[in-house]
């Protein structure tokens, strides 16, 4: 009859009806839900904050999707030592007139305008003082005496004897130096990496120099980027949670991957090159280093790392240094250096030079100290 | 009751094929309204010619939270204008005898808006020099320091544009917020890195090779304006090249998912003679988990550069 | 009085206990370049000179000076210094030395004898320190206060 083929008909239609509309429109959910435009990363899309973003403790600066805020120009440089000095063995901590006192010794010591010494340290003073970065005469605001937190007595930890294999490496190192130091080098591999122009303040960790020690850091849904000046390079640190790139790829800046731990940003780094110089010639195949970043407030970034080495070190060691907010008074300014390194042509001219006039010259194992 | 069962069943008829019609219109509007179009809906309509046609249909991009489109990711150029801007034949590249084909370039086509690059007559014969002189280096002598040579074969930084049609990937890094008014694009060429300072009247301090980069949004399109160049770098191997007077403008455009459309129009009264624009698309690498490597290419360069002031026989 | 004397007492407090020999214990020598490997402490120099142009380039920052001899012949001399940035943000540019400033170099010449020196100490004729001081310029980057 016909009313029962209708009925037949009607209802199967409309179940397969409403099934597809409500297939539709799970589709349609389910692309919102992938509309993150960047597949390189799982972060939800930015209008929903990520877990524990409510929770967010001490510092109220967040980006837009909800990541605490590094995001600036800021500077690293500071006259506290890395090891403590001689002498304050019990003293971690100066008070205010102790403080003051420090920092015009270190001020004093370090400055460039001095001209004591006799030749060879004026020498290598090399320019005045106003061409190094101000901020280096100062010591940290908390007046540490070291920029190590641990050990306790502010040092860093007894040495591991060297491998033979290192020990070899590190006399052909040192032998480099004193042709270097002497003017003679033999060729552009007797220079450090910083003369050759690869790495300067960019290799991680990061320790205070005497200029540019500028960091600009800039963030994007799943991703930290801290772009130090000298070289002029990007290091580009995904949350996501990423391995990292596989152990036969290595980089002169070691591949970082990042994760939040409540406020701070923590980097693991792997994969250095094995032929760099690393971090104070420890051994790139056992090397861990994880640093932390937090924000403190407006104008300050806590900086710490942790390095451990059992080829080096007889036990890991943390060194913190405070970052301080310089823009937008101040700014990141490009750092070309292999464009117009001068110098890697006339170190190697001049030592040439010197040989055809029948120059004998003695290695030099150690110049003046200065910093 | 014969009649309400008719009726009842007439309309379940009627509402299911509403409900199914419904659906279909549905579905159509879906597609046309979705933030991201696919590949496939090309394919299903008259529309296809439109990929021949290096046409994109209208795109709406996904939004960061400050409302301008997301210009996150790695992206990377596939034309050969490395080589050459304009039209070229592949070629052997510098010395083919101990290279051979691992040295030379493809073919490609002009980038060039119009063709051809509008050179003062004055200014071509340098063009001619620089592609003869190209693959030589001397850095004997600081004042000549930088007369040989494409400053790409030295590993120094390309500049703008030539940067973004290197055959390498970078990435663009785009935040929100009044927090950070800038962008960032680090590319894996020698690890250069771009600072684009949004919404910015200052000035370059001094000229640099990659540019002093002050950008702004017109639209749905990232307009980023670049002064202050150091005159020594080119636009590609030809030997295409400019003064100190280099302005650049580029123009990144999202017009699909995994494409933006790059222009830059280039202004140099010293060595063209009117403004002249190129065009191509910037690709997304959709690689699992790609990232950018190292191609810090300085230690290839440095036996190129500094063998000859070497100790010899090196001990 | 009573505050000099607290002040002179924490000072020698602070002295004892501090003990500064920094030699190696500072921050640790980052070797971007130690000038006395290039440059000769037993060539002191004084050159007194006319810019003829600055090269405001990383890694360094070079000033080429025209010298004048007693015989009346000129020399071509490169003098090296360091990075502009740190000049730029204490808001010197690239025009604030101009050409054909008188300078006088006091520094340490090359070890191969080229007529390169550092510029250990570079001062104008009235006695200025050359960029020691603030620029009288704007500052090279302004907040663009928006």
């Amino acid at each position: 009859m016909i009313h029962r083929s209708l009925a037949t008909l009607g209802i199967p239609a409309m179940v397969i009806a409403v099934g597809s509309m409500s297939m539709l429109m799970s589709q349609a959910s389910q692309r919102a839900r992938n509309a993150a435009t960047d597949p390189q990363t799982k972060a939800a899309t930015p209008s929903v904050p990520p877990p524990g973003a409510a929770a967010a403790k001490t510092s109220g600066f967040r980006t837009p999707w909800g990541d605490p805020d590094l995001q600036g120009v800021w500077n690293d440089a500071t006259s506290t030592p890395l090891q403590r000095p001689t002498g304050v063995a019990s003293k971690d901590v100066l008070n205010d007139a102790e403080a003051e006192e420090f920092q015009d010794q270190l001020a004093g010591h370090l400055s460039r305008d001095r001209r004591d010494g006799g030749s060879e340290v004026d020498a290598n003073r090399a320019y005045n003082e106003h061409w190094m970065d101000a901020r280096r005469l100062k010591i940290t605001g908390d007046h540490r005496t070291s920029l190590i937190v641990d050990p306790e007595d502010g040092k860093i930890p007894p040495l591991v004897p060297l491998s033979a294999e290192r020990q070899k490496q590190s006399d052909e190192r040192a032998a480099a130096l004193a042709r270097f130091n002497a003017g003679m080098p033999n060729t552009y591999f007797d220079f450090e990496l910083p003369i050759r122009c690869i790495t300067r303040t960019d290799m991680p960790p990061y320790m205070p120099t005497i200029y540019n020690n500028d960091f600009q850091i800039v963030q994007s849904p799943g991703y930290v980027v801290i772009a130090p000046e000298m070289i002029h390079s990007a290091r580009i640190i995904p949350l996501d949670g990423r391995p990292h790139v596989g152990k036969n790829l290595h980089l002169w800046l070691g591949d970082s991957r990042g994760h939040w731990d409540g406020n701070t940003l923590v980097l693991e780094t792997t994969n250095f090159r094995p032929d760099s110089d690393i971090f104070r010639a420890a051994d790139p195949a056992t090397f861990r280093l994880t640093e932390r970043l937090t924000r403190m407030d407006a104008r300050t970034i806590n900086y710490e790392y942790t390095v451990e080495d059992p080829h080096t070190w007889t036990r890991p060691w943390t060194v913190r240094i405070p970052w301080t907010r310089i823009d937008p008074a101040e700014q990141m300014y490009e750092y070309a250096c292999h464009e117009d390194n001068y110098d890697e042509s006339h170190f190697l001219m001049g030592a040439r030079e010197r040989e055809r006039r029948g120059e004998v010259v003695q290695p030099i194992p150690h110049l003046p100290s200065v910093q | 009751m014969r009649n309400r069962l008719l009726t009842i069943t007439s309309a379940c008829v009627t509402m299911g094929i509403a409900f199914a019609a419904l659906a279909l219109v549905l579905a159509a509007g879906q597609q046309a309204a979705a933030p991201q179009q696919t590949a496939s809906q090309f394919g299903e309509s008259s529309s296809l010619h439109a990929l021949d046609a290096g046409q994109f249909p209208p795109y709406k991009p996904a939004r960061m939270p400050d409302g301008h489109p997301d210009l996150n990711g790695y992206w990377q150029a596939l034309v050969s204008a490395d080589w050459d801007l304009q039209d070229h034949e592949a070629q052997p590249g510098p010395k083919p005898e101990i290279n051979g084909v691992y040295g030379a370039g493809p073919a490609g086509q002009s980038i060039v808006e119009g063709g051809e690059i509008p050179y003062r007559p004055d200014a071509l014969a340098k063009k001619k020099t620089n592609f003869e002189t190209g693959a030589m280096v001397d850095v004997s002598s600081d004042k000549t320091w930088h007369n040989l040579g494409d400053p790409e074969l030295k590993c120094y930084m390309p500049g703008v544009p030539r940067v973004n049609y290197l055959p390498y990937p970078f990435r663009i890094v785009q935040s929100a917020g009044p927090s950070s008014p800038y962008m960032l694009i680090s590319y894996e060429f020698a690890s250069a890195t771009r600072i684009i300072r949004m919404n910015s009247k200052a000035e370059a301090p001094i000229p640099s090779w990659m540019g002093w980069s002050r950008g702004r949004w017109d639209g749905d399109t990232l307009v980023v304006d670049v002064t202050g160049f150091r005159e020594e770098t080119w636009f590609d191997r030809a030997g295409d090249y400019h003064s100190d007077q280099l302005h650049v403008v580029e123009r990144y455009t999202p017009v699909s998912p995994f494409h933006l459309m790059y222009e830059a129009t280039i202004e140099d009264p010293k060595v063209f003679t009117r403004p002249w624009k190129i065009r191509f698309p910037l690709y997304r690498r959709m690689e699992q988990n790609f990232q950018l490597l190292e191609f810090k290419c300085e230690p290839f360069t440095e036996e190129m550069l500094y063998g000859r002031f070497v100790k010899r026989p090196n001990p | 009085m009573k505050e000099m004397r607290m002040k002179a007492s924490v000072g020698a407090v602070v002295a004892a206990s501090l003990m500064l020999p920094f030699m190696g214990l500072v921050l640790p020598a980052s070797a971007h370049h130690a000038f006395a490997a290039e440059y000769d402490a037993k060539k002191h120099v004084i050159l007194k000179g006319t810019v003829t142009k600055m090269e405001w380039i990383n890694p360094h920052a070079w000033i080429h000076i025209d010298v004048k001899k007693p015989d009346g012949s000129v020399e071509e001399w490169m003098i090296e210094f360091g990075t502009p940035n740190t000049l730029l943000r204490r808001g010197f540019t690239h025009d604030s030395l101009k050409p054909g400033t008188e300078i006088t170099v006091d520094g340490y010449q090359a070890k191969d004898g080229a007529l390169h020196a550092n510029g250990r100490n570079v001062t104008l004729p009235d006695g200025k320190v050359l960029f020691a001081g603030s620029p009288v310029a704007d500052a090279p980057y302004k907040d663009p206060g928006k």
